[in-house]
């Protein structure tokens, strides 16, 4: 009997690891086969800047790497000499982090309070319908009037689209928290408001929160990149600035540059979340 | 406390819980209608009653956590006006802290407001072992099983040594093997702490096993049927002739038949 849920288990390992080869060579399968699209695709387009091809644009990203760029650090006043690449993406994150943590902090911090206290949800939550449908780009008019299209005005912008993914993430999970909880809270001895938000509503919202934070992360990047568009310094800027030029090998090896960002930023993001939420 | 309960223990049954006319009332129904019992000090107190009859909504008023339109509930003479850690409470559906683990569930009660037992640690320890979870303090509820989670459900409620346990249909949701483990256990741990225990339950069985006494209630609008001391030693057989006896008269006050599982 024990041998064989032994040799059962051996042979279930051996299938998942199989299973995984098998997923593992599909999605390189579906990567060539885009390769050779794009590569077929770049061959055949007249003229050829329209599609840069790929080697052409792995070679731009290299060359992202070869020259190196000065960059001011905002606040700090200091300059960095770094590989363009790096300097550029340096000059987005100089806006986006500060955007998406203070966005994400203020959200949270509101979606946590409104979904607590029934007044001020009252008081708010026809002001919160209004603003919410609000795309966080159309506020860049605001932006440049108020801060000018540089790094205060792209955070800005920044700071709108994490604060209602954030918003929404925090406030769903405290409007969740089972009353059961709550009832055995207070049966143990919790008696203030504060306490019971702290002890049981924000560790009970809390997956939901980081969900809303991760969620950010990635929209912030797209909306990161439409306000460069516009003109602040960055990866977006630079993208929109070598198609001026014509060399679009260079706005793609750009393109390139932010989907890698995002995925370090993600999965770093997704291991913390998973230790965090190991009770899970 | 240990000196007057010693003392207490010479004197005939005190009344630790006063219920007097208690009505409490839901948009659907009436929930309770003058409701009056008291439970003794000491006393294990079963209520049983078909679904509706209030049994749930009376032990939620005793703990302060369902506020009753009228009446009065009194705990040692003083007037039950909110949730406290003279009342632990054990929940139908456990309501652990998914987030905290064994350990840090049963810890909860004892750090409200401030821990100010000698050695929260030992304490801790002391009710794993009491509950039998030795070896599983680290463990997250999602990692136990239905009668695991009401072993710490049980500790937890016990940690800041409450006098009275009440205690919510608790092992409604374990299977029937467990269940016997665990009312032994319950009856064990009764027996060391002293506790006066609530236990609303819709098995008549399970009432007949664990009660000094069993408060019948009716339903539509819960009131109290009759009350039905139990004299019979402890540990309980259910095979029984007195025992089938005491189920079958209980089962007879139920206003509608209420089906058992055993």
């Amino acid at each position: 009997m024990s041998t064989q849920t032994d040799t059962g288990s051996n042979a279930l390992t051996a299938e998942t690891f199989e299973g995984d080869l098998q997923r593992y060579l599909r999605g390189l399968g579906g990567l060539l086969v885009f390769l050779l699209v794009w590569w077929v695709g770049a061959m055949t387009t007249q003229p050829s800047y329209l599609v840069p091809g790929p080697l052409e644009s792995v070679y731009a990203f290299i060359e992202l790497f070869a020259t190196s760029t000065t960059v001011v650090v905002p606040v700090l006043g200091s300059s960095l000499v770094l590989p363009t690449g790096l300097a550029h993406l340096a000059q987005t994150l100089f806006h986006y982090v500060p955007g998406l943590l203070l966005g994400a902090g203020c959200g949270i911090g509101l979606g946590l309070t409104m979904g607590w206290n029934g007044v001020l949800d009252d008081w708010l939550r026809p002001l919160v319908r209004v603003l919410r449908p609000i795309p966080p780009l159309a506020w860049i008019v605001f932006a440049i009037v108020w801060f000018g299209i540089h790094h205060t005005g792209a955070a800005f912008i920044v700071f709108v689209g994490a604060f209602w993914i954030n918003f929404y993430g925090a406030y769903g999970g405290v409007e969740g928290v089972s009353t059961e909880l709550t009832d055995a809270a207070s049966t143990l001895g919790v008696e203030r408001d504060l306490s019971m938000l702290k002890l049981v509503a924000l560790p009970s919202a809390a997956p939901q929160v980081l969900t809303g934070f991760r969620t950010s992360i990635g929209r912030c990047w797209m909306i990161v990149v439409g306000a460069e568009l516009f003109g602040a310094p960055g990866v977006g800027y630079e993208i929109i600035n070598a198609s001026n030029n014509l060399a679009m090998a260079t706005s793609v090896a750009y393109m390139f540059l932010i989907s890698l960002a995002f995925l370090c930023m993600d999965v770093g993001f997704r291991l913390l979340e998973r230790r965090v939420l190991a009770w899970r | 406390m240990a000196l007057s309960s010693d003392s207490s223990a010479g004197r005939d049954a005190r009344e630790k819980i006063t219920i007097q006319n208690v009505s409490r009332s839901y948009e659907s129904a009436d929930a309770l209608a003058n409701v009056s019992f008291s439970v003794a000090e000491g006393e294990f107190c079963c209520i049983v009653g078909p679904s509706g009859c209030g049994k749930t909504t009376l032990l939620r008023a005793i703990a302060g956590l369902d506020d009753p339109d009228g009446g009065s509930i009194q705990v040692d003479g003083d007037l039950v006006t909110g949730p406290g850690l003279d009342r632990g409470m054990v929940f139908q559906e456990y309501a652990l802290f998914p987030w905290r683990t064994v350990r840090g569930n049963i810890r909860f009660g004892l750090d409200r407001p401030a821990c100010d037992c000698p050695d929260c640690e030992a304490r801790v320890r002391e009710l794993i072992g009491l509950v039998g979870l030795d070896g599983f303090e680290d463990a997250y509820p999602k990692e136990l099983s239905g009668g695991m989670k009401q072993r710490v459900g049980i500790a937890r409620a016990l940690a800041p040594d409450p006098e009275i346990l009440l205690m919510d249909e608790p092992f409604g949701s374990v299977d029937a093997r467990t269940r016997d483990h665990l009312h032994a256990e319950l009856l064990d741990i009764w027996t060391q702490t002293g506790q006066t225990v609530v236990f609303v339950t819709h098995d008549i069985d399970e009432a007949v096993t664990l009660a000094d006494r069993v408060v019948v209630m009716n339903a539509e609008p819960g009131t109290i049927q009759s009350t039905c001391s139990i004299n019979l030693e402890r540990p309980r057989e259910r095979t029984t002739r007195d025992f089938v006896d005491y189920v079958a008269q209980i089962r007879s006050k139920v206003g509608s038949p209420v089906s058992t599982t055993h």
